[in-house]
């Protein structure tokens, strides 16, 4: 009664302002309580397969054999083999050959990842055997970079359906040289443009990070295709330096036409950055870069 | 009630979490053994192995179905094994793998290949690390490279696989392997071809696999055509076949022929003629005229 008539005195309007937080307070618990209760079924469930996926695991060394168990297994066949020539000694027991299998899967495994690791391109099958999915590896220099992934539709013509290659990888127009007559050499010069964009642009980002005090990267479009630099001069009232890197061929990571100027007019023409630019048409920008600061021909 | 509760589910949280975390790394020791096991085994018994996938020796039930099973798997990976290496055009004989440095953030492995693309045979070597970095990235990168080429090819491409030995770049030595490989073969067959056609006037000093060809019409003595085929590979991996035509007339021939500057020109227009009609086109050109004559 009291209550209700402190209430009263509050406003109606009030206590069910009250009210109402304390509900959305409950609710609010009980939802989280709901959630951590359905992570943790989560985390049960996943416990429980992962039990079950060791108990697999042991009751298959179990079933499969050692390699000293198999070799005396096989060398007692040999045996028998040469004993009793009637006798079948090619059969294997059921244990060995579980091994065996097991092992050569192994090795498929084995040898599908190397050819992975060794560039090659990954070929899944999508759809029955309509489609297939490819995808094409990048690296430069040791560094594995991006990988760009294709799928075709090979059921009549073949047709790119879908791609996640750089809209200025000019796609459409090597898929109109082979694409229909000569899918591996489409994904032959794919693979070489999309190779010779990531290797220009691992060059920049090289040099941006090794260096940083020396050359300062002034322009670079998209493609990574024209490049500027500008190399700080060693002396101290000394000139910078500018470097132009132009690569007409965009399926390589070398420069086609190299321009060196400075506001020091005679500065390109000596025999020092003549050198310089020939080296710099041969290797890699952030090498040839390093080979010159270590000339102290740049700072 | 809800207060009561949440410890009690956080416990069981924290519990269940370690629990997984003990098992995943259980398992994955119990995979490396297992796998560790079948990579000896199959270094051992090579053959052995390939009588398995064809033997059908009499299984105890339960077995059967496990062995059937492990069959189908087998046969869908020896399908992607095949497939990748068609479409590769490199054929992988051999795979070692040794794990040299484990920890949370840093794997090293050694890794040993060796195959054969077309006619080439190779023999590879790397190291493969991987960092783990913030952000959960893996860097993948190739630490240590060592590559040896068996073939009679290998002396145009050996200052290119030095070149790439030192810069580690495992994926571009492929690329470029595969494409002198085909450019190889190209020229292999192109003589083999002529060869095989005309017996009587082609000679291959150096056989099908070598880079020249000589014309000599047998009514002709002192007149030979020598095709010298080069391919080489630039320092980054660009293929360049390069075609030169040696003539070698005797006087007479030479005096007679002098008027039309064959002997000079003949070089040059040779090239132009490789550019309008390609290399069988030409060849078979100039054989007609040797015939000709």
């Amino acid at each position: 009664m009291e209550d209700a008539r402190e209430c009263l005195r509050d406003g109606v309007l009030n206590h069910l302002n009250v009210l109402e937080i304390e509900a959305l307070e409950l609710s609010r618990q009980q939802q989280l309580c709901l959630q951590q209760q359905s992570r943790v079924d989560d985390l049960r469930i996943m416990v429980d397969k992962l039990r079950a996926q060791k108990d697999q695991l042991k009751a298959r060394a179990k079933t499969t054999m050692s390699l000293q168990q198999l070799k005396a297994v096989v060398h007692q066949r040999n045996e028998e083999f040469n004993d009793d020539i009637s006798e079948e000694g090619c059969s294997m027991t059921a244990k060995s050959q579980l091994s065996f299998l097991m092992a050569r899967k192994t090795q498929v495994k084995d040898l599908l990842q190397a050819h992975h690791l060794i560039g090659g391109y990954d070929v899944t099958e999508t759809c029955r055997g309509k489609g297939v999915c490819i995808s094409i590896a990048t690296a430069f220099e040791g560094f594995y970079l991006e990988t760009y992934n294709l799928e075709l539709d090979v059921s009549r013509a073949i047709q790119i359906c879908r791609h996640n290659i750089p809209p200025f990888i000019p796609l459409e127009k090597l898929a109109q040289v082979n694409l229909q007559t000569d899918l591996m050499g489409f994904l032959s010069t794919l693979s070489h443009h999309l190779n010779g964009f990531a290797g220009r642009r691992q060059q920049i980002r090289l040099i941006q990070e090794v260096l940083r005090d020396s050359v300062e990267v002034m322009e670079s479009n998209v493609l990574f295709n024209t490049i500027v630099l500008m190399c700080a001069d060693p002396e101290e009232n000394g000139r910078a330096v500018l470097c132009t890197l132009e690569y007409s061929d965009l399926s390589r990571y070398l420069p086609t036409k190299v321009t060196i100027e400075s506001e020091d007019k005679a500065l390109p023409s000596t025999p020092q950055w003549k050198e310089s630019q020939s080296l710099l048409l041969q290797t890699p920008a952030h090498t040839a870069l390093k080979a010159l600061k270590m000339k102290g021909q740049i700072a | 009630m809800a207060e009561n509760q949440t410890p009690t589910l956080q416990t069981m949280e924290r519990v269940y979490e370690a629990e997984i975390k003990l098992l995943q790394e259980e398992i994955a020791m119990l995979q490396n053994q297992q796998e560790n096991n079948e990579r000896e085994v199959i270094s051992h018994f090579g053959e052995h192995t390939q009588r398995a996938l064809t033997s059908q020796p009499d299984f105890q039930r339960g077995t059967k179905d496990t062995a059937m099973n492990l069959k189908m798997e087998l046969e869908k990976l020896e399908e992607d094994l095949a497939r990748q290496t068609k479409m590769n055009g490199i054929v992988l004989n051999e795979c070692e793998v040794n794990t040299l440095e484990k920890s949370k953030t840093k794997i090293v492995q050694q890794h040993r290949v060796s195959g054969n693309c077309i006619f080439l045979d190779f023999q590879v070597e790397f190291q493969l690390t991987e960092i783990l970095e913030e952000e959960a990235t893996i860097v993948r990168s190739i630490t240590d490279l060592n590559i040896v080429v068996d073939g009679c090819e290998f002396i145009d491409i050996s200052a290119f696989v030095s070149g790439v030995e030192e810069t580690k770049s495992l994926l571009l030595f492929f690329r470029a392997l595969r494409a002198f490989s085909e450019r190889c073969e190209h020229r292999n067959r192109t003589f083999a071809h002529f060869k095989e056609k005309y017996p009587e006037l082609v000679r291959l000093p150096e056989g099908c696999r070598g880079e020249v060809m000589v014309i000599q019409n047998p009514k002709i003595p002192g007149c030979t055509l020598s095709f010298v085929w080069n391919i080489t590979v630039t320092k980054d991996g660009v293929i360049i076949p390069k075609i030169d035509l040696l003539t070698k007339l005797p006087e007479q021939a030479a005096l007679a022929l002098d008027q039309r500057m064959v002997a000079e020109n003949g070089p040059q227009s040779f090239q132009s003629l490789l550019r309008i009609l390609g290399v069988e086109a030409t060849i078979e050109a100039l054989i007609a005229a040797v015939c000709v004559e």
